[in-house]
């Protein structure tokens, strides 16, 4: 009850701010206009190599994929990295803690209201990755699997947002960190990758089956939203330079985006119970916290006297 | 700091505060205070900037723990059962915490729906509230549109939502013009009328006067003295102010030698050209009934009696009492 009430006034107060209409209008307009181009450019250059209409669907599903990802990893922290010190400048949030609101239904109505903007800017871009079927070369599972990897990336880009804006006082500070966080978060492994030794070349006998014979990603890119989208769907090549194949850690056999999405489930339970602790901490484990902590104080003032 | 401490005791307090402290890093808020507030009371909490009166309604709010003591509402100790507290209090901070983008009856219903009560109840809760503060006409206006005072209703309406049996002030009627200032206090009362208590702050000593059943004046996070106006106002030399009216000019030098004879009574004015009188009075009910009796009894004229509560002076006394402490 509590939370649906947040919920619709969050609903409420993001819906009539012109932004949320101009975002949406923008992301779609932006999308847009690099299908055009991609399509535009194809048909007017033969030398590229792109002469058929399933590598040109591959093209455009995997650059309108990029896109939305980058558009989902720098407009979804813009609508909840001041959720809470937002209140708290507004001077609402002690109005908050006064009523029967929990912390768990403040966090989750907070994030729920965030993150249905990026869901509807994903909603919205539907149609346009339809058009990529027009082309072939990519089955609805595999768009539906992309799609999983768009929303649980956004779902991670909210709670670091609402954890960022849990644990600074200032929104403007709160959404700085917050876009350099997801800025490393994206360009980091990338960096890292190209500047890492090759790995060694797929074995020679695996000339049947090329997905098979791929190697898996050096490790520390799994938690990439870039690698993990490129590995929801088997193009005849990776136009990020890559390998795309399986991990194989013991008995499991998963595909990178599997293991994307369950280290980002990880990540937003973290984020999302320190956002819940940092919101109102627990009163008897943060009562043990501070008497913990005044007597270190205490200890090392001793320490520093007798010295 | 030494200060005279005096706490009127009610035999059943619906809240006591016993030797509160709360310290921020190495300042301390309140010191060793303790207070009881009676039940169905306005109760003022008088106090320059910095006295620790914010921080005591943020503590009944259950919004603080104190660094040491205990407040208790009823039975229930505030620290060790806040969600239970806070159902039974209504907290206005003193500032407005508003959604500029809600309308005022959407903002209302918000906090209604927070604060747990059924969907079904909440637009009855909403009419009733905004009629109570008399903004039925900006049900639909957006919050941002009102006026301070408009704002500050709204306010009042939010802090009522839950139907509290505490509402908890804080500076409510600073920054309002005389005429919202009026109708807030009006407010105030009606809702004493509806049986519920009112702690309310401000560092203006004269607001609080004409509306309060009880005050307290803080300084530097301790208390100075509390209780009923008119017992603090006697116990720190205000008394009241005795405004005497006789029918003709011959009764005027008569009854000023008779209130000269009363003992209670000092600074006796009257002017020959007209048939003021005008009198402090430090004493109790009783010591005035006898004063008006013996000129009744003395055949004086009189056409009006009116004792009041003399702010003016309570103002000096608030003045005198607080400079003292700092001094000291």
């Amino acid at each position: 009850m509590t939370f649906l009430a947040l919920l619709t006034k969050e609903m409420r107060l993001r819906m009539r701010r012109e932004r949320t209409i101009w975002v949406i209008v923008a992301y779609i307009l932006l999308m847009g206009l690099f299908g055009w181009l991609v399509i535009n450019s194809s048909n007017r250059s033969t030398s590229t190599g792109i002469n058929n209409w399933s590598s040109l669907g591959y093209l455009l599903y995997t650059l309108l994929l990029v896109i939305q990802i980058f558009l989902i990893l720098f407009i979804t922290p813009a609508f909840t990295s001041t959720t809470i010190n937002g209140e708290k400048e507004r001077q609402t949030f002690d109005l908050l803690l006064c009523s029967q609101l929990s912390t768990f239904s403040l966090i989750a109505g907070k994030l729920l209201a965030g993150l249905m903007n990026s869901l509807l800017l994903i909603a919205a871009s539907i149609p346009l990755f339809s058009l990529v079927f027009f082309f072939g070369g990519v089955s609805p599972l595999q768009a539906i699997q992309a799609l999983t990897v768009s929303v649980s990336t956004a779902l991670v880009a909210a709670t670091l947002g609402i954890f960022c804006s849990a644990i600074f006082q200032r929104p403007a500070v709160s959404t700085a960190i917050t876009y350099m966080l997801v800025l490393l978060w994206l360009i980091l492994p990338l960096i890292i990758a190209t500047m890492a030794p090759p790995q060694p070349p797929p074995q020679a006998n695996a000339t049947a089956n090329v997905t098979m014979q791929e190697p898996a990603p050096q490790l520390f890119l799994l938690w990439n939203p870039i690698v993990a989208l490129m590995t929801t769907f088997s193009a005849p090549y990776s136009y990020f330079g890559f390998p795309r194949g399986n991990y194989h850690i013991g008995a499991l056999n998963f595909a990178p985006w599997q293991g994307y999405i369950v280290l980002n489930t990880v990540a937003t339970g973290i984020f999302f119970l320190c956002s819940l602790w940092f919101v109102k901490p627990h009163p008897i484990l943060w009562q043990r916290f501070h008497t913990l902590k005044n007597s270190m104080t205490k200890q090392k003032t001793e320490a520093r006297a007798t010295a | 700091m030494s200060s005279t401490t005096t706490t009127i005791e009610d035999a059943n307090p619906l809240i006591k505060i016993e030797n509160v402290t709360k310290r921020y890093h190495n300042v301390n808020a309140l010191r060793d205070f303790s207070l009881e507030i009676p039940r169905g009371s306005i109760y003022g909490l008088i106090g320059p900037n910095g006295a620790g009166k914010t921080t005591l309604l943020r503590i009944l709010a259950a919004l603080l723990a104190p660094t040491s003591g205990q407040v208790w509402l009823e039975q229930q100790e505030v620290t060790r059962s806040p969600s239970i507290i806070q159902r039974k209090v209504g907290y206005m901070p003193d500032f407005f915490g508003v959604y500029p983008d809600l309308t005022s009856a959407e903002y209302l219903e918000f906090y209604a729906g927070i604060h747990g009560i059924p969907r079904q109840k909440q637009a009855t809760v909403v009419s009733d509230l905004l009629e109570l503060v008399d903004l039925s006409a900006k049900r639909d206006a957006m919050v941002e549109t009102l006026s301070r005072g408009m704002k500050q209703r709204l306010c009042l309406a939010r802090a009522l939502v839950h139907d509290p049996e505490v509402l908890l002030l804080d500076e409510p009627a600073s920054g309002l013009d005389p005429r919202a200032r009026v109708e807030l206090r009006e407010l105030v009362r009606t809702l004493q009328s509806m049986g519920k208590t009112i702690i309310i702050s401000s560092h203006i000593l004269l607001e609080l006067a004409e509306m309060c059943t009880d005050i307290a004046i803080l300084q530097g996070g301790q208390l100075i003295i509390a209780g009923d106006v008119e017992k603090v106002t006697h116990q720190l030399g205000g008394g009241r102010q005795l405004d005497i009216r006789v029918l003709e000019q011959k009764y005027v030098s008569q009854a000023v030698d008779i209130l000269k004879e009363h003992a209670d009574i000092s600074n006796v004015i009257s002017d020959n050209d007209t048939t003021t009188i005008q009198a402090d009075f430090a004493g109790n009910d009783e010591a005035l009934h006898h004063v008006l009796a013996d000129l009744v009894t003395k055949e004086v004229g009189i056409v009006s009696f009116a004792p009041r509560s003399g702010g003016g002076r309570l103002e000096e006394v608030f003045m005198h009492i607080t400079e003292r402490n700092s001094q000291s």
